[in-house]
């Protein structure tokens, strides 16, 4: 049988106090192995064991483990901390017990409170308040988790203790150790992405900056690398790399001026207007003498020099995406010329919710195509509607730097004073305004002009046209003498002026933390009696305190003690800009507390909306978190929760944050259905016709705006909405991240700005500069666009462009007769198409109808074109003789897919692809021209693996990185010329027929016909000689 | 699936290890056992993937009744329902069943590849209760074992309440086979890790089953330190609360410390499941109660006696109880005689013998209110005492204590009370005694009450309900104002009533 069980340990714990050191040695051996029985027991005696510890006439091996009996009581009466002190007192005998199979708990426990008591040491040595030296045997233990974590290869346990307990040179022991660069992307990543401090931040990078090897073509880093340098925004190391890299494309290596040229496109994508332009003047100038003694073969170095300087000045990559935005345009008319008949334009509200629409649809398209067929609508435009509709132009031909002055020159006002005939101070505003939006965040040629109509023009609706247009143009310029024009308008008090002054002034110093610049405006907040100015510096300050973290705090706390709820609401939004994309939880935990117990209503709607700013990074946490907020009683907060969902999921497609807008869509109350709608439409943009909730949602905005009972607030959110699902042309998504992965200024500013249209309709259109092109641009060195192709490996369905909308034809007036032809005529279609049909088995019912249908209308209308009236009242017909060819080519197409839907799909130069397609893009390796980075930065596909391959599921959810423009390398130069896509140059003159040709080329979906036939004689010459008849009214 | 609260606490009552009915009659097998079986290996998926205890916990609310109609028959049946072939799970578990059990030819269900260690440690949960029911021991020790180390292995918050019920029955397999003494470093061990990984669940039930442990060996000190070392989790459930609060009132009583003890007992009665339900625990923490209550010299109450749970089991405490009652010590020494057994067995024998002493004081006391004078005698005489020296020792003691107001006359060898009426017509009723107590007791309901509507749960997503109701409202609400305004523009001018805008 057993041995007999002990059941006490009193005997040895007698032993403790005999006088024998021998008898006291053989207590606490005996002791040791009986603590996991008799702890309770043993923990009454325990300051004996204590006072054995410390009992100099002990030999050491006995007091040690007399600490580690102590220790051991200690961790099993849950005193951790007490456990750790002894444990550190053991010395070897812990040491020892780290083999004794019975105690991994007990040893894992104190380690783990090792490394917790560390990190806190070590962060408040770090912060200057260190009280002497750390203790040495805790550093040993460390250094043995360090060691173990290295000999394991458990890097990433190892990184994450070295950056928590701020041990930079672990982190360069691990790189030298392993020479992987993905150890440093890991480094920057955790330091970015999770709730570090700002200053420790910059240390860490500062500190792997030097650790990244050369770059390479193709070398895995190169995404990190840019990052780091935008992150950083210094000057003084960017250049630097810049110049070391076409040094060496100067010695041969031909490639390196293509990575100099991605990192310069890379940078202007997420760089800020003064780092860029630091960085620009900052490029040495070289003098034409040294060029002649390079080879001929080479460029020469002013050449590439000159090249850097342009790509850095954002004109190239502006024109290469407005190039492809006007391409490859494919909004749809149909859906704005419904949303026209269905809203009275004499309301403003309506007029404006078309504006937005229409303005959204086409932005960056510079396609004016539906105001110029509908003037007399635009000409009803009064007073605010006006500025905002003159204010449109600018969202639609953002990025036309070229034209962009000339096109608005008619309507800015005339430096002389004298007024235009038929102009109006709504349109001069709304012009100073688009001017500002076209120019966004590179203002540097329209800001004098700007700024002089700030100072010289009277009129406060002037004023505050040129006051928005400065702080968009100017935007985080920290341009001193722009502020100081801003303060003057400001200092006139008028509440017009000063709100968008207040906004302009924080968007001129964005992100500054300025706290003198902070108190001026605070100082006038209070002065003030105008709402709208405080309002319009409350969140200048905001703009202000963009991406400072903690350094923000001081700010923040005063802006949310405020008792004026609407220097809070600032308050809010300091606080969500400060910590814009950190998933900071502290900041995080305010927002949620301040959205259930401020006093005031506004407040808790913007602290709801602002955790999408804070969040935007990890959109899949926002469902989860805004789900009780979005039953909240108060329909403020449910409005706040709308939109936190729609920016932080945009272009998600996520189907948790559709889930719960569902209810939000039939919401009692009229705003709240209103964000629902917008934020619908901003998750659902760019998502293809296999998306479940696409089509639904498309005809229930159709269905609100159409219903007159509707609120009318409601049917402004669904206008508004319908703007957004195809914004500009359906050729860019609404993200907040660039596509390096870091976060996008001016997408967030503009996505901020938006939030304000709850005040002030015009603002609304500042939701543009949060829309970013979703293509693949391919240009070799010389900065041109040659055609090349690329794989995308899958289903071409499940990225393709929606199919437009199907022409109204039944919406006739005899409403039976329509109804009994349409049946007819699809069982007729039913019929006809039945053999192909039946190809198309296993797809589902939904989808085999709608060809059938669309095949119907066709049938149909052939035998109706040609007699087609043409009158300008039954535009309706004209409409569908236009929308015929489009139906047609769109079932045949439909059709021929039906047939094979093939796995993969070949695309060309300048065609989109959305942020989920990235992961499925493939260069194949025996074309001519090989982008020189990777083109998504977490590739996931098989066939890409020779790019990096981060797994990070935490980012699985928002493929944020790469696409956008990629500089390529030619790999067959001696195949001579390659055909030019479109040359930039001479672009204004060959665009049109340029697009004809390459549109016909494309493999994608043909543009729209009314766009290449109707408009081709508009489009060759687009701007001046046309005006639009703003002024009608004055 | 309706397990009601009713069979939740015969669950719970089932967990207390008394001698409930016989469980090792297997009723003729109702048809759903196996598909109890299902229902609850999907129950505990569900679980498993939302992260919500309810359903863990409903499914080993029905483990009872469930376990009545347990046969290898069933157990088999459920096996292969649960897993694949070629499982090795299936393999191991399906070799404790007798091998002369044949499937009824159940239609084997196409099961979902993997199971989640969840399902496996229930399905090892109902093997381990089937083989201590068929008193095969030895291999429910052996699953027992296998299936602790695994659950220790895993460390899965998800499996808290089935972990928590496999060293339940663990320990209790060892105690049937009595050699629960030695599997007391093991339930040491799993309690510091319970309490490591805030598994509140396992933590009570170890807790308690180390106590259990320490108590059934006479360990009372061991058994009092580890209470006073460890903290009972807040958070476990009423069942485990009962049992730690007898335990506790057990570890007092011996302490001395009657008060204490008494609070405990009474606490534990109270949070004691339904009495029909769980009847052995609740004539166990009575049986004491009655002892402590009359080591703190009250007499219980005679309705207690009567209670039809109570009736049969306390027929030797009644005994006693008239013995101390009356103070008649030859009653009580053949009370205690007669039902030695049954004390030792209840372990409340020792207790009892302290008894003695009360009983003699409570004879004193009926004395000295009955005589004005008496000889010592007569006291022995009356007390069956040995001497009158003991006599004098016994009243003198008693005179000092505050029983009795009486003082001792040596020289004549007789005792004199002073016969003491209560203060004023009122009595105690004139202090503010009662108020307080009352507030006490008006707190205590108000305190339940309160806990009571937090333990409720609204049913989960009932508002959308709701939203909908709002939905159609407001779409009536539209319609009728689409009416007027078309009644309006039909019928204008012709409502008086209307003009009135």
């Amino acid at each position: 049988m057993a041995p007999r069980v002990q059941t006490s340990a009193a005997g040895v714990l007698a032993l403790l106090s005999d006088p024998d050191p021998q008898l006291q040695q053989y207590a606490l051996a005996q002791l040791n192995a009986l603590v996991p029985q008799f702890w309770a027991e043993i923990s009454e005696s325990v300051t004996a064991i204590e006072t054995l510890y410390e009992n100099e006439a002990l030999p050491k091996n006995a007091r040690g483990l007399a600490a580690l009996v102590a220790s051991k009581v200690y961790y099993y009466l849950a005193e951790y901390d007490e456990a750790l002190s002894f444990a550190l007192g053991a010395g070897t005998s812990f040491e020892q017990e780290r083999l004794n199979p019975g105690a991994e708990e007990y040893v894992e426990t104190v380690v783990s409170k090792a490394i917790d008591r560390y990190i806190q040491v070590r962060a408040t040595e770090e912060s200057g308040k260190s009280q002497g030296k750390i203790d040495p045997r805790l550093v040993n233990i460390i250094e043995g988790i360090f060691k173990k974590c290295l000999e394991d290869g458990e890097y990433k346990q190892a990184l994450g203790i070295a950056l928590e307990s701020a041990r930079l040179d672990i982190i360069t022991r691990i790189f030298d150790l392993t020479k992987d660069t993905e150890i440093l992307s890991y480094v920057m990543e955790a330091v970015l992405d999770t709730g570090f401090t700002l200053s420790f931040r910059n240390k860490v990078l500062h500190h792997i900056l030097p650790l990244f090897p050369p770059l390479t073509a193709r070398a895995p880093h190169i995404h990190s690398l840019t990052r780091l340098h935008v992150t950083l925004s210094l000057p003084s190391i960017t250049i630097p790399i810049l110049v070391s890299l076409v040094d060496g494309g100067l010695q041969g290596k031909r490639e390196q001026f293509a990575i100099s040229y991605q990192i310069a496109f890379d940078l202007v994508e997420g760089g800020t207007q003064d780092f860029l332009e630091a960085v620009r003047s900052g490029l040495p100038q070289h003098s034409t003498v040294e060029t002649s003694e390079v080879p001929a073969a080479n460029p020469s170095a002013s050449r590439v020099y000159d090249r850097l300087r342009s790509i850095l000045g954002g004109e190239t990559s502006i024109h290469l995406f407005s190039d492809f935005l006007e391409r490859n345009n494919h909004a749809d008319q149909l859906i704005l010329k419904d949303t026209k008949e269905a809203l009275d334009s004499r309301s403003s509200i309506f007029h404006s919710a078309l504006t937005f629409a229409n303005a959204f649809m086409h932005a960056g398209t510079n396609s004016d195509e539906f105001l110029r067929n509908n003037l007399d609508w635009l000409g009803r435009a009064s007073n605010w509607s006006k500025f905002t509709a003159t204010a449109a132009l600018g969202v639609i031909h953002k990025g036309n730097i070229r034209n962009g002055t000339a096109l608005l020159q008619p309507y800015l006002p005339q430096p002389d004073g004298a007024s235009t005939a038929g102009s109006s101070p709504y349109s001069e505003g709304g012009a100073l305004y688009a001017l500002g939006l076209i120019h966004a965040s590179r203002g540097r040629e329209v800001l004098g002009q700007l700024r002089a109509t700030l100072r010289d023009v009277p009129g406060e609706i002037v004023q505050h046209g040129a006051a928005l247009g400065v702080g968009i143009a100017g935007m985080a310029s920290q341009d001193k003498d722009a502020y100081d024009d801003l303060k003057q308008a400001l200092y006139t008090d008028s509440a017009i002026a000063g709100e968008a002054a207040g906004y302009s002034m924080g968007l001129v110093m964005l992100g500054s933390g300025s706290a003198e610049v902070i108190d001026e405006m605070l100082q006038y907040a209070h002065e003030t009696h105008h709402e709208k100015i405080i309002r319009g510096l409350a969140v200048g300050i905001a703009f202000i305190c963009y991406g400072t973290q903690e350094q923000a705090n001081a700010t923040i706390d005063r802006l949310l003690s405020e008792k004026d709820p609407i220097l809070r609401y600032g308050g809010i939004y300091t606080l969500a800009l400060a910590y814009a994309g950190t998933s900071d939880n502290a900041a995080v935990e305010k927002l949620l507390h301040i959205a259930v117990s401020d006093t005031s209503d506004d407040v808790r709607r913007a602290a709801v909306t602002s955790l999408a700013f804070l969040l935007f990074k990890n959109p899949s946490q926002v469902p989860r978190m805004v789900q009780l907020l979005s039953e909240s009683y108060n329909p403020h907060v449910r409005c706040g929760a709308t939109l936190a969902l729609g920016i932080s999921c945009a272009g998600t497609g996520s189907q948790d944050a559709i889930d719960l807008l569902e209810p939000m869509i039939k919401d009692p109350v009229d705003f709240v259905r209103q964000g629902a709608f917008i934020s619908l439409a901003m998750i659902l943009v760019q998502q293809s016709d296999v998306s479940p909730s696409l089509s639904p949602t498309r005809a229930l905005f159709a269905k609100i705006i159409a219903d007159k009972h509707e609120d009318p607030m409601a049917r402004f959110g669904a206008a508004l909405a319908q703007g957004f699902l195809d914004a500009g042309g359906r050729n860019v998504t609404i993200s907040l991240q660039s596509r390096a992965g870091s976060k996008s200024m001016s997408a967030i500013v503009g996505m901020t700005l938006f939030a304000q249209f709850w005040y002030w309709y015009p603002l609304a259109h500042c939701a543009s500069l949060a829309f970013a092109p979703t293509v693949i641009v391919g240009v070799t060195e010389e900065l041109k666009t040659p055609t090349f192709t690329f794989v995308s490996d899958a289903r071409p369905s499940l990225f393709a462009y929606p199919s437009p909308m199907k022409p109204p034809a039944e919406k006739a007036v005899e409403k039976v007769a329509t109804a009994i032809l349409s049946t007819t005529a699809k069982a007729k279609a039913r019929e006809k198409t039945k053999e192909k049909e039946k190809a198309a088995a296993e797809s589902d019912s939904m989808e085999t109808d709608k060809p059938a249908a669309r095949v119907s209308e066709d049938v149909e209308m052939k035998e109706d074109g040609p007699t087609a009236p043409t009158t300008g009242a039954e535009s309706s017909t004209e409409d569908t003789t236009v929308s015929l060819s489009m139906s047609a080519s769109a079932a045949k197409r439909e059709r021929e897919k039906k047939l094979i839907e093939p796995t993969f799909e070949i695309l060309q130069n300048f065609s989109r692809v959305t942020p989920s397609q990235l992961a499925h893009i493939a260069f194949p390796p025996e074309n001519r021209f090989q982008p020189v980075r990777a083109v998504a930065s977490h590739s996931t596909t098989a066939r890409n693996a020779s790019g990096n391959s981060r797994g990070h599921t935490k980012k699985a959810d928002r493929h944020a990185g790469g696409g956008g423009i990629l500089v390529l390398v030619d790999t067959k130069p001696e195949e001579g010329e390659p055909q030019w896509v479109l040359a930039l140059a001479d672009s204004a003159a060959a665009a049109a027929s340029a697009s004809a040709s390459t549109a016909a080329g494309l493999d994608g979906p043909a543009p729209i016909g009314a766009n290449a036939t109707a408009d081709n004689g508009i489009m060759v010459e687009p701007p001046a000689p046309f005006e639009y008849p703003f002024g009608d009214d004055v | 699936m309706d397990h009601s609260t009713s069979s939740s606490r015969r669950a719970s009552g089932d967990d207390l290890g008394v001698q409930g009915p016989d469980k090792t009659i297997v009723a003729p097998l109702p048809p759903s056992a196996l598909t109890d079986i299902k229902n609850n290996v999907q129950l505990i998926e569900r679980a498993v993937s939302t992260l919500e205890p309810r359903f863990t916990h409903r499914v080993l609310r029905s483990l009872t009744t469930l376990r009545k109609r347990l046969d290898a028959t069933v157990l088999k049946d459920a096996l292969e329902a649960a897993y694949p072939k070629d499982s090795p799970t299936r393999a191991a578990l399906a070799a404790y069943l007798p091998t002369a059990a044949e499937g009824v030819g159940m239609d084997v269900d196409a099961s979902s590849g993997l199971t989640s260690p969840e399902v496996d440690t229930y399905f090892c949960l109902l093997f381990i209760l089937y083989l201590i029911d068929n008193k095969s021991l030895g291999n429910a020790i052996e699953i027992a074992h296998q299936t602790a180390e695994k659950i220790h292995t895993w460390n899965r918050r998800t499996l808290d309440s089935l972990a928590s019920k496999i060293y339940f029955y663990l320990s209790r397999a060892h105690e049937i086979q009595g050699d629960a003494s030695g599997i007391r470093p093991l339930l040491l061990a799993a309690q510091r890790t319970a309490s490591l990984r805030q598994d509140d669940d396992s933590q009570a039930v170890l807790i308690n089953l180390l106590l259990s442990n320490y108590l059934s060996y006479s360990l009372y000190s061991q058994a009092d330190k580890l209470v006073s070392k460890t903290t009972f989790p807040t958070s476990a459930g009423n069942p485990q609360l009962a049992r730690y609060l007898y335990y506790l009132g057990r570890i007092r009583a011996v302490q001395l410390s009657y008060t204490d003890a008494h609070t405990h007992l009474q606490q534990a009665i109270r949070r004691a499941p339904n009495a029909k339900l769980a009847p052995g625990f609740f004539q166990t923490v009575h049986k004491l109660f009655i002892v402590v209550e009359l080591l703190m010299g009250d007499i219980p109450d005679r309705g207690l006696f009567r209670h039809p749970v109570l009736r049969k089991a306390l027929v030797p405490y009644l005994r006693i109880v008239q013995a101390v009652r009356t103070g008649d010590l030859s009653q009580f020494q053949s009370a205690l005689s007669s039902h030695v057994v049954q004390f030792t067995q209840d372990q409340t024998y020792k207790l009892i013998l302290r008894l003695r002493h009360n009983v003699i004081k409570t004879g004193v006391r009926s004395l000295s209110l009955a005589y004005s004078l008496i000889s010592l005698r007569d006291i022995c005489v009356k007390l069956h005492l040995d001497s009158e020296e003991d006599a004098e020792y016994i009243v003198g003691k008693a005179v000092r204590d505050g029983v009795i107001e009486a003082r001792v006359d040596h020289a004549n060898g007789w005792m004199l009370s002073h016969v003491h009426r209560p203060e004023g017509a009122e009595g105690i009723y004139a202090t503010s005694e009662p108020r307080e107590v009352f507030t006490k007791r008006i707190g205590f309901c108000l305190d339940l009450h309160n806990e009571s509507v937090k333990a409720m749960r609204y049913p989960l997503n009932a508002h959308r309900k709701e939203l909908a109701n709002a939905e159609a409202a407001r779409e009536r609400e539209k319609e009728l104002a689409k009416e007027i305004v078309d009644g309006d523009l039909d019928d204008d001018g012709d409502g008086p009533g209307m003009s009135d805008f």
